[in-house]
């Protein structure tokens, strides 16, 4: 039984997740601060740890947590979970190596989906590499099974979101994918801004591969798409 | 009225000044006056004094006409300023003199009038007679069966002894006088007295006479008779000064003094004016040189001249006079007045220069003033537009304010700009907090909404009923709602976060809006749209992501304000330095009071319920995104007022 961490100081959320995880097969261990979650870790690494940046007395213990964890083990799945949505908060979450930035906007079943999807991309990777469920445009190689993507055969570290964005508009070239149909893809539900920042961040990730990167195309008013 | 105008008029008060100078001028002037007045009635004392019982000097006899006062009889010689013609006119005498003596006798009337000038003594006399009767031409004067009207003159010499003389003639003319005198044997003969001229002549009425004689021949009595007929030779009436049966003059003649004149010029300044009168207030001698100016007027300048034309009131004394008696030798008779005028100039004179010195200080003093308050009224208007400048701009500017005018000021003003300051900063604060208030609310309310989303989620899990699960749906579609007015009350925060970390790049905003207009048709099937855009494309550097989002926004507002199938225009004209994007809806005006906060956070305009959450965040993010591209962007009504249009100007160079 896969082990899930949650460290979340408001009681009633922290339980809520708890019961849903639980529900879902998990095992679920909960803390309400971050010397708690340290020394629990410590001990046993959880299979997933779900964070909140604010932990109790610490408005920023939830970073400090991840770095710890990160520095721990590089494959543990970490998704932050937070009321915080901001642009800043989104980006400092991610450069920590967390595996997806979520608002507590995000419904019961859209986290438990993802949480399902990063285990299944955990297990994904230690299997060798299939085909089946790969797709080729151009430069780019789009793993749906290990959710990761390769340009030109390197490995370009997405989070889970901007995996899916990504997904949503290769698998179509050249159809426009509004945002609305960018958050489903996503399971999300995000605004406009927020939608902007990820596509930006996504476009900076494969810019830093290939700085003449310019695949996702905006179209103004509408959406995004993809070209070869 | 404006405060430089107020303060000018009470700089105007000052002129009360000069009016003050101006009143204490005359009361100095009356004060001065006055004592000239008493100084003048010591000299004429000092004079009357000095002439105690000379009656010697008050005139030629003196010693019978001293003591007594002038009897009805007298005749008192006036002081004649020439000789006159001895012809029987009256033109060179005095018209009204009060020594003119009138004696009357029923019908008949006798008015004589004595004269002095030089060595002579001249009489004037008008009888007043219905029947004018000559002497009977070429008799003899001493028959008396010739005898016509007839005037008798006679005197005492110095040494008393009496002198009759006769004054008849046959016609107008030259007449004698001649003095009858008893020879031998009784027989009288009338012998021509040569020394006495004069000359008759008839008036309307009566007939007039004037005699001269020589000073030298008079001694103090005088008289004159009148002998009235009817007819030559008749019976005469007579009447007169003179005794009708010896002749004898029952008058007195009193003459002046001639050295009474040279007395009194010792005396005399410039501007003044000696007289000294008999006890009947008649004129004995006068020295006059009142009209000898002290100052003149060309010495006088012509500002004071002004002046004094100003203040010139017409009852003003301009001349000073004072009386004093002349006692005489036992000091308790009275032998005449000294009288004394003076020009009231040299008070005037005083006054003028006073009166000067005190205008021309009060006046360059109120002028001073004046200037001086008018340039300092300038000043607090100046500082009062500034002030006020800076107010209105700093409401416009929605509290960003920083620096405020003055507030380095010590005064009142400085006191008021620091307090503005504070008020603003204060009021600042409070705007600053509004505009975060949503956001921090919207972050608030997260984790409550978390625990109430979460628990729903999760009893959808649990087995509940149908009809519990009809509850379920309405809480999940209420926590729904509450999550759009979250995010739409984060919305602005979030623009601000994005325009942070906004990249800039060229792209081409004619492009972007025709895009943005077709996503537009789309979106909105039950508005028209219609875009008005430049025919070359429009690069332009920028963030297009927030362009869109503004171009959102203004949509948003445009399809809320109009009716279903209206048209929405979009417009964009651009040129060198800036673009100008304006959106125009059919729909309702325009407030003015409310246009001008249209673009302020959490301001509210629309009125009217609608499901979707509204915060009056729109149009303050189309601002800062326009702001952000250094523009602005301004709400207005359409030309023909069916609508509204906002503009939004971007600066290509921002």
């Amino acid at each position: 039984m896969k082990l899930i961490a949650i460290i979340e100081d408001e009681p009633a959320i922290r339980d809520n997740y708890a019961a849903a995880f639980t529900r879902e097969g998990y095992a679920v261990r909960t803390y309400g601060n971050r010397k708690q979650a340290m020394a629990a870790c410590a001990a046993r690494l959880p299979d997933l740890a779900v964070i909140d940046i604010s932990l109790e007395d610490e408005p920023e213990g939830g970073f400090e947590l991840c770095r710890a964890l990160r520095s721990m083990s590089a494959e543990l799945p970490i998704i932050f979970l937070t009321a915080r949505d901001s642009e800043l908060d989104a980006v400092s979450g991610l450069r920590l190596g967390a595996d997806d930035f979520l608002t507590k906007d995000l419904s019961i079943p859209h986290l438990i989906a993802r949480v399902n999807a990063l285990f299944r991309r955990i297990e994904a990777l230690r299997k060798p590499q299939t085909t089946g469920q790969t797709v080729q445009r151009g430069p780019l190689l789009l793993d749906g099974e290990r959710m990761q993507v390769q340009w030109d055969g390197e490995v370009v570290l997405l989070s889970l979101t901007e995996f899916w964005i990504v997904h949503a508009l290769a698998r179509h070239p050249g159809h426009v994918r509004n945002r609305q149909q960018l958050m489903d893809a996503a399971n999300v539900v995000l605004d406009d801004n927020t939608i902007t920042s990820h596509v930006k961040r996504i476009r900076r990730k494969f810019q830093q591969l290939d700085p003449k990167f310019d695949a996702i195309q905006t179209v103004y008013g509408m959406g995004y798409r993809w070209v070869e | 009225m404006s405060l430089r105008l107020k303060l000018l008029l009470l700089g105007l008060a000052t002129l009360l000044l000069p009016y003050g100078g101006y009143e204490y001028a005359r009361q100095m002037e009356a004060a001065l006056r006055d004592s000239e007045q008493q100084s003048l009635q010591a000299i004429a004392q000092t004079l009357a004094a000095s002439l105690q019982g000379r009656s010697d000097l008050l005139y030629r006899i003196p010693t019978e006409a001293g003591p007594a006062p002038p009897g009805p009889k007298d005749l008192q010689a006036v002081p004649l300023l020439a000789a006159p013609f001895l012809d029987g006119y009256a033109d060179e005498w005095p018209h009204d003199s009060p020594f003119r003596r009138v004696f009357s006798d029923g019908p008949h009337q006798l008015t004589l009038l004595a004269g002095v000038h030089e060595r002579m003594a001249y009489l004037l006399i008008e009888v007043r007679d219905a029947h004018v009767v000559f002497d009977a031409p070429g008799a003899d004067v001493l028959d008396s069966a010739g005898f016509g009207d007839r005037i008798w003159v006679a005197f005492t010499d110095a040494s008393g002894a009496q002198h009759q003389y006769l004054v008849a003639t046959a016609g107008p003319g030259p007449v004698r006088a001649r003095r009858i005198e008893t020879q031998d044997l009784g027989r009288q003969v009338a012998i021509d007295e040569p020394r006495i001229v004069g000359g008759w002549q008839p008036m309307s009425g009566g007939y007039r006479v004037g005699l001269r004689i020589p000073l030298a021949m008079l001694g103090a009595r005088l008289g004159v008779l009148v002998d009235e007929r009817d007819h030559r030779g008749a019976e005469p009436v007579s009447f007169g000064t003179l005794d009708r049966d010896s002749l004898a003059p029952l008058g007195r003649l009193l003459i002046p003094s001639p050295e009474l004149r040279g007395y009194l010029a010792q005396f005399i300044q410039p501007g003044q004016r000696l007289t000294v009168l008999g006890t009947d207030q008649a004129v004995l001698s006068q020295v006059d040189a009142l009209s000898v100016a002290t100052v003149s007027d060309a010495e006088r300048g012509l500002l004071p001249q002004l002046y004094r034309r100003l203040l010139e009131r017409p009852d003003d004394m301009r001349v000073v006079t004072a009386r004093a008696p002349i006692a005489g030798v036992d000091r308790r008779q009275t032998l005449g007045f000294v009288q004394i005028a003076e020009t009231a100039e040299r008070s005037l004179a005083l006054r003028d220069k006073a009166l000067t010195q005190l205008l021309d200080f009060t006046l360059i003093t109120s002028a001073l003033a004046v200037t001086l308050m008018f340039a300092f009224a300038a000043w607090l208007a100046v500082r009062l537009a500034r002030l006020r400048r800076a107010s209105e701009s700093a409401l416009t500017r929605e509290g960003l304010v920083t620096t405020f005018p003055e507030t380095n000021a010590p005064d009142e003003l400085g006191d008021m700009a620091r307090s503005f300051s504070m008020l603003l900063g204060r009021l600042n604060e409070y705007t600053g907090y509004l505009r975060t208030l949503a956001g921090k609310l919207a972050h608030e309310i997260r984790t409550p909404l978390t625990i109430v989303r979460s628990s729903l989620d999760n009893l959808e899990s649990e087995q509940v009923t149908e009809a519990a699960r009809t509850y379920l749906n309405r809480a999940r579609e209420g926590s729904e709602r509450l999550n759009a007015i979250l995010v739409a009350m984060g919305a602005a925060t979030r623009v601000e976060e994005a325009i942070q970390s906004a990249d800039r790049s060229r792209f081409d905003l004619r492009a972007l809006m025709a895009s943005a207009v077709g996503a537009y048709r789309t979106g909105f099937p039950q508005r028209q749209f219609a875009a008005e855009l430049p025919d070359a494309p429009v690069m332009f550097t920028g963030a297009p992501d927030l362009i869109v989002q503004m171009l959102d926004k203004l949509i948003d507002n445009a399809v809320d304000f109009s009716a279903d199938g209206a048209t929405l225009t979009l417009r964009l004209v651009a040129d060198a330095t800036q673009a100008v994007i304006e959106v125009d809806n059919p729909g309702p005006a325009l407030g003015a009071e409310g246009r001008s906060h249209l673009f302020e956070s959490l301001w509210q305009s629309r009125s009217g319920a609608d499901s979707r959450p509204h915060f009056g965040l729109g149009l303050y993010i189309v601002r800062l995104i326009a702001e952000f591209h250094g523009g602005s962007a301004a709400a207005l009504n359409l030309p023909d007022g069916s609508g509204a249009r906002f503009r939004v100007l971007l600066s290509s160079t921002g």
